[in-house]
């Protein structure tokens, strides 16, 4: 049989790059418009430094020690990161245990819903009693604990989300248990942990910050910001809240490339 | 039939529990059919066609009789890697290349990688879909994805297939080109594998199959079996013959006597 097939080769992509420029200028334009907006206002309405400082000054602030405020900014990174490898991993780890004995899971599963929902930054300050106020510890335990639920929520959906009909093409070629699980349930649950990831990464980065709110080193974000906007050097403030956002994308977007690199299949979705 | 059938339906019924009281699926249905046999399973929706296939191939277990597949139990069959099934989705794995896709039950059943690719990629080529092997399934129509599925179906050489209405989801001209393409396939393979094809269109029915076997409405009992006694092999000609005509209308009298 000779099946004459005329529809275009599927993987010719020119003017890719044109897409990619075409997907993000409004974006890019927002936030250009946005940060001219902010230096404007500040500018016109010659708001007092300590109530909002204009874009251009936080800038300058940061400018003026950036290797300093990095080096504050890679310790609570630091604890972010690991948190959210502790919690990421534990959550994993209980999202296929529950898969494999579901009576766990109808037990589990319907908490950590429920769990994903309670803010559990208000853990900090028990954290900081527990584990010791300075020590990294208890701020890794508030990542943790805030990454865990909805990683085990969205990996467990992954891993059940194969449909009858999928599974039974398994279970056709007498596929042992084992196979089943490392071709058809991990592949399929890669999706949905690469989503969790990604709001895991936001959320470790903001439990990572809080948690100093409430006790740790000199040499943190969330101390330095809490201590500089308490004696109104908002532009201090402003210049580790802006270190905060580079980390926080920086992890973002690493996230997203291994994603990309992982799962090929996905990247014309 | 004078043969020893592959496969064997001996009483067989199928009942399954519901909200209103039990339903009855399939009552006491015998049959056999032979090795190599393209047989065609027809009946109106609900009348447990696809419940008979699923009885072959071990997807379901029957509540009284017995099956016997190759003198074996379904069971025992599913495990000796007897069936290809090509279900109404291609049901295909997102995150494999076709060409994986394909190869996914050779690597199953522990083939080398060389074997398997080479394999898969005349099976590919069978199915036209040769300079699509590292497209993802997403990337290609229905029918395209359907063919990819049959190709897998076939990679590894199952001594019966088991297709569950595999082009209901598929445009008619897309539908009657897959259905030539089937038949060839068929053909040349060595050894013809069995064939039970599920569906529930009439002339396809006809067009493809040695015998029609019609179901009645709930529960399901073999109303009729019908030889098609069209010669083989068959060609886009096929559906003008007079004898293609003439079984139509005996296979849709026989659905709508049962209507009565």
């Amino acid at each position: 049989m000779k099946a004459v097939m005329t529809i275009p080769q599927p993987f010719d992509q020119p003017g890719q790059r044109a897409d990619w420029w075409r997907a993000i200028w409004p974006a890019v334009l927002t936030f250009v418009l946005g940060i001219g907006l902010w230096e404007g206002v500040v500018g016109f309405f010659a708001l007092p430094l300590y109530l909002l400082p204009a874009p251009s000054q936080i800038l300058l602030t940061f400018l003026a020690q950036p290797g300093y405020l990095l080096s504050i900014g890679a310790v609570t990174f630091g604890n972010a990161f690991a948190g959210c490898v502790f919690g990421c991993g534990l959550g994993v780890l209980t999202a296929i245990i529950c898969v494999r004995w579901p009576l766990i899971a109808e037990g589990l599963v319907p908490l950590a819903v429920a769990a994903s929902a309670v803010p559990i930054i208000a853990l900090s300050p028990l954290m900081s009693l527990w584990l010791g106020s300075i020590s990294p510890a208890s701020k890794i335990a508030v990542v943790a604990v805030m990454t865990f639920f909805p990683t085990l929520v969205s990996v467990y959906k992954g891993l059940i989300s194969p449909r009858a009909d999928a599974l039974q093409l398994m279970h056709s070629y007498a596929a042992a248990q084992r196979a089943i699980f490392l071709k058809l349930r991990v592949p399929a649950a890669l999706p949905f942990f690469f989503n969790a990831l990604r709001v895991c990464t936001t959320l470790s980065m903001i439990g990572a910050v809080v948690a100093e709110f409430f006790g740790g080193p000199q040499n943190a974000l969330g101390v330095y910001i809490k201590t500089q906007a308490g004696v109104l050097r908002t532009r201090e403030a402003w210049s580790a809240i802006l270190v905060a956002c580079l980390y926080g994308l920086a992890f973002y977007v690493v996230v997203v490339l291994i994603e990309r690199a992982v799962m090929p299949w996905n990247k014309h979705r | 039939m004078s043969i020893v059938p592959i496969i064997e339906f001996d009483r067989v019924s199928k009942i399954y529990p519901s909200g209103s009281g039990p339903i009855t699926a399939l009552h006491e249905v015998s049959l056999g059919i032979a090795a190599g046999e393209f047989i065609a399973l027809i009946g109106p929706s609900g009348c447990g066609k696809t419940t008979l296939m699923r009885l072959i191939g071990d997807l379901e277990q029957p509540s009284a009789g017995t099956v016997r597949v190759k003198a074996k139990s379904p069971d025992q069959a599913r495990r000796d890697r007897d069936y290809g099934i090509v279900f109404q989705s291609p049901v295909l794995y997102a995150w494999r290349t076709i060409c994986k896709n394909v190869e996914l039950p050779l690597e199953l059943m522990g083939y080398p990688r060389q074997q398997r690719h080479e394999r898969a990629m005349s099976l590919l080529r069978l199915v036209g879909l040769g300079d699509f092997s590292q497209a993802y399934p997403h990337q290609l129509s229905g029918g395209m994805q359907q063919r990819a599925a049959i190709a897998r179906a076939l990679s590894f050489a199952p001594s019966i297939l088991l297709m569950d209405e595999p082009f209901g989801a598929l445009d008619e001209i897309t539908r009657e080109r897959l259905q030539l393409e089937l038949l060839s396939i068929w053909a040349e393979s060595d050894p013809r594998p069995t064939v039970i094809f599920v569906t529930h269109s009439i002339p396809e029915a006809v067009f493809l199959a040695d015998r029609v076997i019609v179901l009645s409405p709930r529960p399901g009992r073999v109303q009729r079996i019908i030889e098609v006694n069209v010669p083989r092999p068959r060609a886009f000609e096929t559906r003008e013959d007079p004898r293609f005509f003439t079984l139509l209308t005996e296979v849709r009298e026989c659905l709508r006597a049962m209507e009565g």
